[in-house]
């Protein structure tokens, strides 16, 4: 905290961003960082610290930045307003260089080293399963916001929760009604040749099925693919829907090379931002998505009849209308995934109070509160929409956007109902041992 | 479900925890996870490349070196010496300072590997890393290539050396003698640890990590310069040293022996270098195929080589034996299609000189390519990440200080971000690679005039070594171009 002239300035208490954030290091004392001075003689009233486990680099790095951006927002918003049980909040990123190996190994600093309250913010399915362990073995709530099935398949465990963002399986299934009701009932599917795909593949066909459609064809594409010219002909000729969710750097030449094959008469399409998050839509070789539609968990374009908190919440982690961020109209946002840090965060924040949480020594009440958590209502906290929770599961269940092509931009077409992403337990977590 | 779909899964699962080879730690995990789950593949900006024609390009390239060989081997010798021998003298520039800016330099690494323990976790917050890799190593080189040896001023340790010298009373003189034999064989060794850790290593960004091992490198550094002598060590030892002067010679910025600047065309303070022992050679063909391996590692097809999913990279940890084989492997490889094409065109020519000699002149042919493609390779990580470096280098120790103003600047990573930005970072890449290339064929030419008088038997004795860079201009190229993780 400088001021003007670049010295130091003391009697600013609100952390910045900057401050909240690069937080402290190995050896940086509390007493010396400004803002915490008030706080530095009981350890009662010493901040909360959060060790984020962030995809600083590997190939997490695009995401990581946005979900930096978003803590960073949350943490302020926090603090600004008493911090949690009138604790300041301190954010300590660790890099796991989106690798599991080294995930694992940066939850053991947290807990050892850094003795951060919770472990939070892990996007990758495979850093959140390989670091899982970690966590348990540490007994430190690990807070994951990485819209895996793994937390609700309950093969994690009692530490692991995902409180801010909806499951795959759940997405998936939400979507069923509108496409069998809105786009047609003979869908075919092509999906990359692995374990994203075969979300898509296995959860698909029975939610379809109930609501009195079908999936014709399933086209596994090779994860190596570049080019997909040869696989379109086995695209039934019949095909109402093509539902799409290729990812990777070859995506563009995947939507270029089905508008080639297709020209204007084309079935409807179907996909899930996963493919497109931080790339522009209108980037060249996507015209051919113009009219169709996509899952996107929070809207990355402004949309008319967005809330107060949405729109509160889109000021206060800097992005524009577009989806990109302010100032800087190229850089897009990981929208559909990053909303889940901020929401999570509240979710903490709720779970310590409720726990009277006071230090490391009352995780296992911090975990009990948070599994007795059940609903969370919309609004500053969590405006992406209203949520339960499943507290045996340590799963959320929310509302999913479906998102037309119209103009160069997402045009929200239809909000699902939490119900439609409900599924059948299929564990239960509480029954494990603190 | 129904147990058919089921066993569908666990099967597939099975399968691709297989292909995917995770970490031990990792595969019980993957295993007994009956759902798969997804992982976000970012369509990135190579997705905007892949839409370019880049086929063209690497034609064009490998066009563009082969025409000037033509064109070289068809001009008068004499005609192009002359053109490279041309100077614009500038001012003189004493010693005196050095010492003192070297010392300059020394505290602010002091600072900055305090700033590595004591700083923010942050490998994007945390001034080391960001000064370290992306600073030094890609902007470093660069500046070196273009302006001449700046690190002789600016090194860590020449400052200290000479106070501590001082302070002995040891003057320049060393205790001990290196080895003949050693020849630049330390500067290797030093040069491929550094290159491990950069590329293999599963966290070079880490700050503490980072502090340890750059802290006890300056320390073992500034000791053997004690004991061998600052001017012994940093010509064979120091890896850095030996790299950045070697680049340097490729600036168009020179200093005579009276410490007079002048300006020179690119490469012709090359052409007056002596032939390197075979020690040189490999660490110039080292500094080549590790930035190579660099980009190579990336690529859809060496990780499909292994049998890794790149659209769900397992991370570093999970790569360590096959990036070490790779790193070993792209260096044995590049040395012996280089020593083949030397020791081919010294036959076509009629073998005139040793191999030694021959190979110890031409490899200075690779400090443009090696230049061209560090340039190229490290474009987007020196535009976005040195803003992260202004930024952090305000706020070292993440106390919220704002030094030079620059602490809460906004990070523009747009700036590489999109279809206008791909088109751009491309043709810059690709126009520095093929110029480096041609550049290249243009500094084998001049050595091959040195090493066989007669232009017709020059011309024959550079035919294989520009099949090489032929060759080697589509693979940059490639490189640059091919699907990659992340």
């Amino acid at each position: 905290m400088a001021d003007k002239n670049g010295f130091f300035d003391l009697s600013k208490t609100a952390l910045t961003r900057r401050t909240a954030l690069k937080g402290l290091a190995a050896g940086a004392g509390l007493a010396v960082a400004p803002g915490f001075v008030r706080y530095a003689q009981a350890q009662s009233s010493a901040p909360i610290k959060i060790g984020f486990q962030s995809h600083r680099t590997g190939i997490g790095a695009a995401y990581g930045r946005w979900y930096e951006k978003t803590t960073a927002a949350a943490i302020k918003a926090i603090n600004a307003a008493g911090g949690i049980n009138g604790r300041q909040v301190e954010v300590i990123i660790e890099d796991d260089g989106t690798d599991p190996g080294r995930g694992a190994e940066v939850v053991g600093k947290f807990a050892t080293q850094h003795k951060t309250d919770i472990v939070f913010g892990t996007l990758f399915s495979h850093v959140v399963i390989g670091s899982a362990p970690a966590a348990g073995e540490a007994k430190i709530p690990y807070f994951v916001v990485s819209e895996g099935h793994h937390v609700a398949s309950t093969k994690l465990n009692r530490y692991v929760f995902q409180p801010g963002i909806t499951d795959v399986k759940s997405q998936i299934q939400a979507m069923a009604p509108w496409i069998a009701g809105n786009v047609g009932k003979k869908v075919t599917m092509i999906f990359p040749d692995f374990a994203f795909g075969y979300d898509h593949r296995d959860y698909l066909p029975p939610a379809l099925k109930a609501q009195g459609a079908d999936v014709i064809a399933q086209i596994a594409i090779p994860p190596t693919e570049s080019s997909f010219t040869k696989y379109f002909p086995q695209i039934p000729a019949e095909t109402e829907v093509l539902y799409h969710v290729m990812v990777g750097p070859a995506v563009l030449t995947f939507v270029k090379e089905l508008g080639e094959f297709y020209g204007s008469n084309r079935p409807q399409l179907f996909g899930f931002m996963d493919s497109l998050e931080a790339t522009d839509i209108n980037s060249p070789g996507l015209e051919f998505l113009d009219g169709s539609h996509f899952w996107e968990g929070s809207p990355r374009y402004a949309q008319p009849d967005d809330s107060a908190a949405q729109k509160a919440y889109r000021a206060a982690v800097g992005i524009d209308d577009n989806g990109a961020a302010v100032g800087d109209p190229k850089d897009i946002s990981t929208a559909s995934h990053m909303f889940g840090c901020w929401e999570t965060l509240y979710v903490v924040k709720k779970a310590m109070e409720d726990a009277g949480y006071k230090g490391p020594e009352d995780r296992a009440k911090l975990v009990e509160a948070t599994e007795a958590l059940t609903e969370f209502a919309e609004g500053p906290e969590h405006p992406q929409g209203p949520k339960t929770f499943n507290g045996k599961i340590h799963q959320c269940f929310g509302i999913q956007n479906i998102s037309k092509v119209e103009g160069g931009k997402l045009k929200v077409v239809h909000k699902t109902k939490i119900e439609d992403g409900l599924y059948e337990a299929e564990g239960d977590y509480t029954t494990q041992a603190l | 479900m129904g147990a058919p779909a089921k066993m569908a899964i666990l099967d597939s699962v099975s399968s691709f925890a297989q292909r995917c080879r995770l970490g031990l730690a990792i595969l019980p995990a993957a295993l007994w996870l009956v759902s798969p789950t997804p992982a976000f593949a970012h369509a990135s900006d190579r997705g905007h490349v892949l839409l370019l024609p880049t086929g063209y390009y690497l034609a064009g390239g490998a066009f563009a070196v082969a025409v000037s060989f033509l064109v070289l081997a068809l001009l008068p010798a004499d005609r192009l010496e002359s053109f490279w021998r041309r100077r614009l003298p500038l001012f003189a520039l004493g010693d005196s300072a050095r010492a003192a800016v070297s010392l300059i330099s020394f505290a602010g690494f002091a600072i900055l590997i305090a700033a590595g323990v004591l700083g923010s976790r942050d490998p994007l917050s945390n001034p080391l890393p960001l000064v370290i890799w992306t600073l030094l190593w890609a902007g470093g080189t660069l500046l070196q290539g273009v302006f001449g040896d700046l690190w002789s001023w600016l090194n860590p340790w020449y400052g200290p050396w000479r106070l501590a010298s001082r302070l002995f009373g040891t003057g320049d003189d060393a205790a001990l003698r290196l080895p003949r034999w050693l020849g630049l064989w330390a500067a290797v060794i030093l040069f491929f640890a550094f290159a491990w850790f950069e590329l293999v290593d599963p966290a070079p960004d880490d700050p503490a990590r980072l502090a340890a091992d750059a802290g006890l490198y300056w320390l073992l550094t500034f000791l053997a310069m004690l004991v061998f002598g600052y001017r012994d060590w940093s010509r064979s030892g120091e890896f850095l040293t030996v790299f950045f002067s070697m680049v340097a010679r490729f600036a168009v910025v020179e200093r005579d022996e009276t410490g007079r600047l002048g300006l020179c065309w690119p490469g012709a303070k090359l052409l007056a270098a002596e032939p390197l022992p075979i020690s040189g050679i490999a660490f110039l063909l080292l500094a080549l195929s590790s930035v190579s391996f660099d980009g190579l590692s990336k690529t859809f097809f060496w990780l499909g080589l292994f049998g890794i999913n790149p659209l769900e990279f397992p991370g570093r940890t999970a790569m360590i034996g096959s990036g070490t084989f790779g790193l070993v492997l792209t260096f044995v490889l590049l040395a012996a299609v280089f020593m083949l094409a030397v020791l081919l065109g010294r036959r076509l020519a009629g073998n005139e000189h040793t191999p030694g000699k021959a190979a110890g002149l031409l490899v200075w042919s690779i400090v443009p390519i090696a230049l061209a493609y560090h340039v190229a390779h490290y474009l987007t990580a020196l535009l976005v990440d040195g803003q992260y470096a202004l930024a952090a280098l305000s706020d070292p120790f993440a106390l919220g200080w704002n030094l030079f103003g620059t602490a809460d600047m906004q990070i523009e990573a747009g700036i590489v971000a999109g279809a206008d930005s791909a088109w751009w970072l491309w043709n810059l890449q690709a126009g520095a690679v093929i110029l480096g290339h041609v550049l290249a064929v243009l500094v084998a030419h001049g050595f091959a005039g040195r090493l066989h008088p007669m232009p017709a038997r020059a011309a024959l004795s550079q035919f294989p070594l520009t099949v090489l860079m032929i060759a080697y201009t589509v693979f940059g190229l490639w490189l640059l171009a091919t699907p990659t993780a992340g």
